[in-house]
């Protein structure tokens, strides 16, 4: 064995900061400041985010619920947010009866555009982010949301994300199911042929990708695995495939973890491989500390905020599953490992949604 | 660059501003002047459903802007339609969006729509080559390259191509993915390709007896395909040789688990599951509750 073969490929040598000089702990005011921040005013560098906007709301809001600061937000505030979200829906017309509806992902375009459609992940993060703004979800037209998530639903069982034609994967998948579960209403997906669907894209290596064929995925991993929860079919994967699953999700840890073999360790797949995990009831075979420390070399000590890996910038994403990742693991807050917020978030829904 | 505004040939279109807000402000993109001038006209353009040559290269401008936005590549797919343009053009552009963003969904998608509105998918294997060569394992790219392969069948030289990059970076698990994709979709897995196929998976195991990607590849093709690690005596051999030789490898410690656990020998399992705890101690209680396991199977 050479030495261009080591047992446990890490990517420590990149880190920037010595070990024993990062913080040991989860630097809440930090990240609270930076995720306030992102609700008001972004750089022009964010016009490029501009098609996902309201992922933006959503990541700002659910880290600040999973580490306590969400009262940091005042109700007035809080009322815009919704407002806002509202402004979004897209309400069902003549021409298009249900196909566009679903919510859009910002306001830079407007409603009266007839190319202008709902896309699914945008219905999904402005259902979790009224939830976790304490809406009631009583503005929300249940009819047209449902009518539009049935509507992108394939042959094939999948889906895509706008009803004009799109790339469709297990992304989407998950999306119909998170949408499908918070509204209580299934007549948007023929669960049948999602389950045959998500089954078929589990590869020869164990972890699902996000089509038939394509390279095992810890991002599809959970997507499929969560939306099976969902729709109550995590056990149409028989005992073989799952016993390989969840060798193919544990060997994805090297100190972080990695989202495919051989593929440098980052930070948001502390999420998606701990819930994934956690989804298959294999979350205790984590080596928790390991991951701990790796996620300290991907916080940000000055800005708040994670990054993808040590020594880049902070990202909107990854400092939300830095902070999910390193939950969903430890335990410490509970998150809803299938929805992705918070179980403070979800009992809300319980008690306040479910008509 | 001159704004839409100060064109005299948009002096015709009332652009539609956007509702920005600093005073109460929600996500609110500090969107630049360019920004605002393109998507005002390109918001205009769409609300009157133009579709004519400047209105296509509005969507250019809009693109460049923000390559993520889908309405706009939507739009601009029905100017394309409507005009009837010259999609060898549009080949181009999206050649140039992708070399520039090879990881947007949006342009992926609408290659895909131009390769079949011209039915020509002649390029798309140079495409997608060129862009694995600075990536190769740009998700999207080996996406595409699957799509065209199995919609036109065109099978012929990808094992070469396949045999290319493993030799370049014998750890790219993307290739060896793509290796099971070609040998599924085209000749099959017969007990003897199996064969063939550890055989070839074996020569890179000894190279680098630490590469998940070319143990994932042996296990995968027995076990996807419903068969036994007994059904091949040869792989078996290779896995109980390197052990003899104490290469230090987790891979093969749990393959070589797996081969005793099938024939039914749990105490040279649990053996195995002993010295993984050590050599692969990041998964200490996983191969802990593997050997726990045995006991209760029994």
């Amino acid at each position: 064995m050479s030495a261009a073969d080591p047992i446990v490929e890490t990517d420590e040598a990149d880190m920037e900061d010595k070990a024993e000089d990062l913080p040991k702990q989860l630097l809440k005011d930090k990240h609270s400041k930076f995720f306030k921040h992102m609700l008001g005013l972004l750089p022009e560098a964010y016009q490029s985010h501009d098609s996902s906007r309201l992922t933006l709301l959503y990541f700002s809001l659910s880290s600040l619920d999973l580490i306590g600061a969400l009262d940091e937000i005042t109700d007035k505030q809080k009322k815009e947010l919704i407002k806002w979200i509202y402004s979004l829906q897209v309400k069902p017309d003549h021409e298009h009866g249900y196909s566009r509806c679903g919510f859009f992902a910002t306001d830079s375009l407007p409603e009266s555009i007839d190319a202008n459609y709902g896309h699914i992940a945008m219905t999904y993060v402005a259902l979790c982010s009224l939830i976790i703004l304490g809406d009631d979800l009583t503005g929300v037209d249940r009819e047209s949301i449902v009518q539009g998530v049935r509507a992108l639903q394939l042959d094939s069982g999948s889906y895509q994300c706008i009803s004009f034609g799109t790339e469709s994967d297990a992304r989407f998948v998950y999306c119909a199911a998170c949408i499908s579960y918070f509204l209580n209403d299934w007549r948007g997906m023929d669960v049948e042929k999602a389950t045959n669907f998500l089954l078929s894209i589990q590869s020869y290596e164990g972890g699902f990708a996000q089509n038939i064929g394509r390279e095992s995925h810890g991002g599809s991993t959970y997507c499929a695995l969560a939306a099976l929860q969902l729709m109550g079919k995590l056990d149409a994967i028989t005992e073989e495939s799952r016993a390989r699953l969840i060798y193919w999700c544990l060997n994805r840890q090297q100190s972080g973890f990695n989202g495919r073999p051989n593929k440098p360790v980052d930070t948001c797949y502390s999420f998606w491989l701990g819930a994934s995990l956690t989804l298959l009831g294999a979350k205790d075979f984590i080596n928790k500390e390991c991951n701990f420390s790796f996620l300290m070399t991907t916080q940000d000590r000055y800005m708040g905020g994670f990054s993808k890996w040590p020594g880049y910038l902070p990202d909107p994403l990854h400092s939300y599953f830095g902070i999910s990742g390193m939950y969903v693991i430890s335990g410490e807050v509970e998150v809803h490992p299938a929805l992705n917020i918070s179980m403070r978030a979800y009992r809300h829904w319980q008690s306040q949604c479910t008509s | 660059m001159t704004f839409y505004a100060d064109r005299p040939e948009w002096k015709d279109v009332t652009p539609i501003p956007l509702p920005y807000s600093e005073n109460e402000p929600v996500v609110q993109i500090m969107y630049s002047e360019r920004f605002k001038d393109v998507y005002g006209y390109m918001a205009a353009i769409m609300q009157k459903k133009e579709y004519s040559e400047r209105a296509l290269n509005l969507t250019t401008d809009a693109i460049e802007c923000n390559a993520a936005n889908y309405t706009v590549w939507h739009y601009r797919r029905e100017i394309l339609r409507h005009l009837q343009s010259d999609l060898q053009d549009e080949m181009k552009f999206t050649e140039s969006v992708i070399d520039d963003q090879p990881k947007n969904y949006q342009v992926w998608h609408h290659r895909r729509c131009i390769i079949e509105m011209t039915g020509d998918p002649s390029q798309e294997l140079d495409l997608t080559e060129y862009t694995l060569s600075s990536d190769a394992k740009n998700y999207h790219a080996w996406d595409h390259r699957q799509w065209v392969l199995s919609q036109y069948k065109i099978w012929d030289k990808e094992l070469e191509y396949i045999d290319d990059l493993l030799s370049k970076d014998l750890r790219n698990n993307s290739a060896w993915n793509h290796r099971y994709f070609v040998i599924e979709n085209s000749q099959g897995w017969s007990r003897e390709t199996i064969s063939k196929e550890l055989e070839y998976a074996g020569a890179y195991i000894k190279k680098a007896p630490n590469n998940e990607s070319s143990w994932n590849f042996a296990r995968g093709i027995i076990k996807k395909n419903k068969m036994n690690y007994s059904d091949f005596p040869a792989f078996k051999e290779l896995c109980v040789g390197m052990n003899e030789s104490h290469i230090p490898s987790p891979f093969l410690l749990s393959t070589l688990a797996d081969i005793n656990i099938e024939e039914g020998n749990k105490t040279a399992a649990s053996n195995i599951f002993e010295q993984l705890k050590d050599l692969d101690s990041i998964r200490e209680k996983y191969w802990t509750f593997k050997q726990d396991q045995l006991q209760v199977g029994s």
